[in-house]
């Protein structure tokens, strides 16, 4: 238990918490990219849940309007069958026929 | 019982007459339609349990967990219209069911996907600029006993095992290849915080989650630190203010 807490502490704790907060952000979500058509059979990366109409729908492996965040970079790394590139995208993209 | 009453009872149930008085418009047996009709129902709500859990239906395999869905269904039919909601007791549910005691994780892990989907779910609301906040800083006194406010789309996760890392893995194209890695009996703690349209689940300090818990529920600022185990404190803020999740605060008259 933190029982020497001290009002002093919270006070340096907010601040020094206030200058962290104040560099901008560079978290994952920010170094993602939406990449499209990697994903697999119901494997798309929009979780609304139940009662919604997109998660866990692509129908069809690497669906091109389907997209799933990737580490920012590797989208265009990543083997796409159906795509015309042979690689994801970051656009939707019309899908080659098989 | 009125005739919806019955009609309903029967349809969320395993077995039981067709409810008396229905009538097919083509003069077929409405027994038969109705069983369909029942079979659809329950199958729709499995379905819906499926798309809020699919995590815990990778652990168990569909099988499995469409057979324990189905017996849910049957012992806690949807009580709100809104079928995102639907299923918010099953983690409680996993945990009292005796063919799953084998996988002591599966709960909480079930608890961490219900959050998920309840942070995609709440309102929105805005983030107190950081010059209110900064403006606390002036009396150390009252910031102690400040209460904090924090935004409805928060939820936070602990548990005796690793399911943050287990729920992680699951993300990645083949969970299979990093499931090993993951020493299940390593408790996690983990913040569901939505940023825009997206929730983010961040790890956490087990003590810091300890600490938002008493945040929300009305703890002040000291009390809130002081319950809770020792953690990072300044991380913990900096992750909240930097997230947008403190949304207003109240001083002690």
């Amino acid at each position: 238990m933190n029982k020497a807490v001290t009002t002093t502490s919270l006070a340096l704790a907010l601040s020094a918490a206030l200058a962290v907060a104040a560099i901008p952000m560079t978290a994952h979500a920010a170094e993602k990219d939406k990449c499209f058509g990697v994903a697999l059979k119901g494997k798309n990366d929009c979780k609304a849940g139940a009662g919604t109409s997109c998660a866990g729908t692509s129908k069809v492996d690497y669906q091109s309007n389907a997209w799933s965040m990737v580490p920012k970079g590797t989208c265009e790394q990543t083997t796409s069958p159906t795509s015309p590139t042979g690689f994801g995208q970051l656009q939707e993209f019309k899908a080659k026929s098989a | 019982m009125s005739d919806h009453d019955d009609f309903a009872a029967t349809l969320l149930s395993d077995t039981g007459d067709c409810p008396p008085g229905l009538r097919a418009w083509n003069g077929s047996d409405p027994a038969q339609r109705f069983a369909v009709y029942r079979n659809n129902v329950t199958v729709s709500l499995i379905d819906a349990l499926a798309d809020t859990y699919p995590v815990t239906q990778a652990m168990l395999g569909e099988e499995f967990f469409r057979a324990m869905a189905r017996l849910y269904v049957r012992a806690e039919p949807p009580r709100s219209p809104v079928l995102a909601w639907y299923g918010d007791s099953f983690p409680d549910f996993v945990q009292g069911f005796p063919p799953a005691s084998g996988l002591p994780y599966l709960a909480d892990l079930a608890r961490l996907e219900m959050r998920y989907v309840q942070a995609y779910h709440a309102a929105d609301a805005s983030a107190l600029p950081m010059a209110d906040l900064a403006g606390l800083l002036a009396d150390a006194n009252a910031l102690a006993h400040v209460r904090f406010s924090l935004h409805p789309a928060l939820e936070t996760v602990r548990s005796r095992y690793a399911v943050v890392s287990l729920w992680i893995a699951h993300q990645g194209q083949t969970p299979a290849n990093s499931l090993g890695e993951i020493n299940l009996d390593l408790g996690e703690a983990a913040l569901l915080i939505r940023q825009g349209l997206e929730v983010e689940i961040v790890r956490i300090e087990a003590g810091a989650a300890q600490f938002i818990d008493c945040l929300r529920s009305g703890a002040s600022f000291a009390d809130a630190v002081h319950s809770a185990a020792p953690f990072d404190l300044s991380n913990a803020l900096a992750l909240l203010i930097r997230g947008g999740a403190i949304t207003h605060f109240t001083l002690q008259e």
